[in-house]
């Protein structure tokens, strides 16, 4: 009884290594010693996706003025779904990429959101261990203030 | 025999009353997030990304901006489309005319056109100078309609592949603002929707 639990687990535990070798992430090598001076900003967080939250990591946002005088914003995020327990999912599922869709609203020295088809929700794909950076231009000069929101895309398979 | 046919009538009527159950009603969604997405046309999800896309690239470039501090009076030309989809280029057009103005940077004239001008009224009404019927005074002068600094225009391509039962179609957006003073290209830039489909054996 006991031979065939132990016989049980190993076989589980090599088609969980087995499974797991199926998902593709992304390696990333970079300088060490950094030259840039970014403009860091300070982030707010607000989240209801627990899911979405957990995929995600915020590194850093930055901001940096435009030869036009407007606001730019990066965010630069890495898709956490990585690690055995993550490739053993994506292994059963095969969802290695998050699709997530983010959108930029840009707000004006009253508060007020400046609306401009910029504001439309766009798709971004993450595959496992990727980092990208989601990048957002004021529609004005005007414009200094902004919310960034990112969602699970629901059109996603 | 009675029997078989109770059975088959049943049946019938309850697959009859699934496929009904298929349907659902007409409802208001938000296309941005709902929208559908299909392989062989541009969908509205990718219009709202191209647009945005191609707006944030144009606004950062500071291609707009003039030394002069004036704002760039912009032409609003065609993107023409070459995808063989049934793409409408206009809905690109028209988001990036609207962000122009918004980005207090640049204004769009409707008096020319890639296709004509847009409002043919800058045209009309200066054609009342000869009409007693209105007062002279108020006619629009000729020599005051401004001409455009830039023109903003592009084109969509694709190229589509098939494998076996999966489908993958790429569009390329390429866009462009041209200085009408010296011919040159002052901001371009490509974006790409890939799509990717795989339907089933009965081919839906």
């Amino acid at each position: 009884m006991k031979k065939q639990f132990f016989l049980t687990a190993v076989a589980a535990l090599l088609l969980g290594a087995a499974l797991t070798g199926c998902q593709d992430t992304v390696n990333t090598v970079e300088n060490r010693d950094l030259a840039m001076n970014p403009d860091s900003v300070d982030a707010r967080k607000f989240s209801t996706d627990s899911f979405c939250r957990d995929r995600l990591a915020l590194l850093s946002l930055r901001r940096s003025m435009t030869p036009g005088g407007v606001m730019m914003v990066q965010a630069q995020i890495r898709s956490e779904r990585y690690g055995f327990w993550s490739e053993l999912w994506s292994g059963f599922r095969g969802d290695n990429p998050y699709y997530v869709l983010y959108r930029f609203n840009w707000l004006d020295e009253h508060g007020m959101e400046v609306p401009t088809a910029a504001n439309a929700w766009q798709p971004a794909i993450f595959i496992p261990g990727e980092i990208k950076f989601l990048q957002g231009v004021a529609p004005n000069s005007r414009c200094k203030d902004f919310v960034l929101s990112v969602m699970e895309d629901p059109n996603a398979n | 025999m009675k029997r078989s046919f109770t059975v088959v009538a049943v049946f019938a009527t309850a697959c009859a009353a699934l496929l009904c159950g298929c349907g659902s009603p007409a409802k208001r969604i938000d296309p941005t997030t709902q929208g559908l997405t299909t392989v062989r046309d541009v969908n509205t999800r990718d219009w709202n990304d191209v647009s945005a896309r191609a707006i944030n690239s144009l606004i950062a470039s500071g291609a707009l901006v003039r030394p002069d501090g004036r704002k760039s009076v912009v032409m609003i030309n065609e993107v023409k489309n070459r995808s063989g989809s049934r793409a409408r280029t206009q809905i690109l057009t028209n988001k990036m005319r609207q962000a122009l103005l918004a980005s207090g940077k640049a204004v769009t004239t409707t008096a020319v056109g890639g296709r004509g001008p847009e409002d043919n009224a800058t045209r009309q009404v200066r054609e009342l100078e000869n009409d007693d019927l209105f007062n002279q005074a108020t006619v629009q002068k000729r020599g005051t309609v401004i001409a455009p600094d830039l023109s903003l225009s592009g084109e969509i391509i694709n190229q589509r592949t098939d494998v076996g039962r999966t489908t993958e179609n790429t569009f390329y957006f390429h866009v462009v603002v041209t200085d009408l003073q010296t011919g040159l290209a002052v901001w371009e830039d490509n974006f790409e929707i890939s799509k990717q489909e795989t339907v089933n054996i009965f081919g839906y």
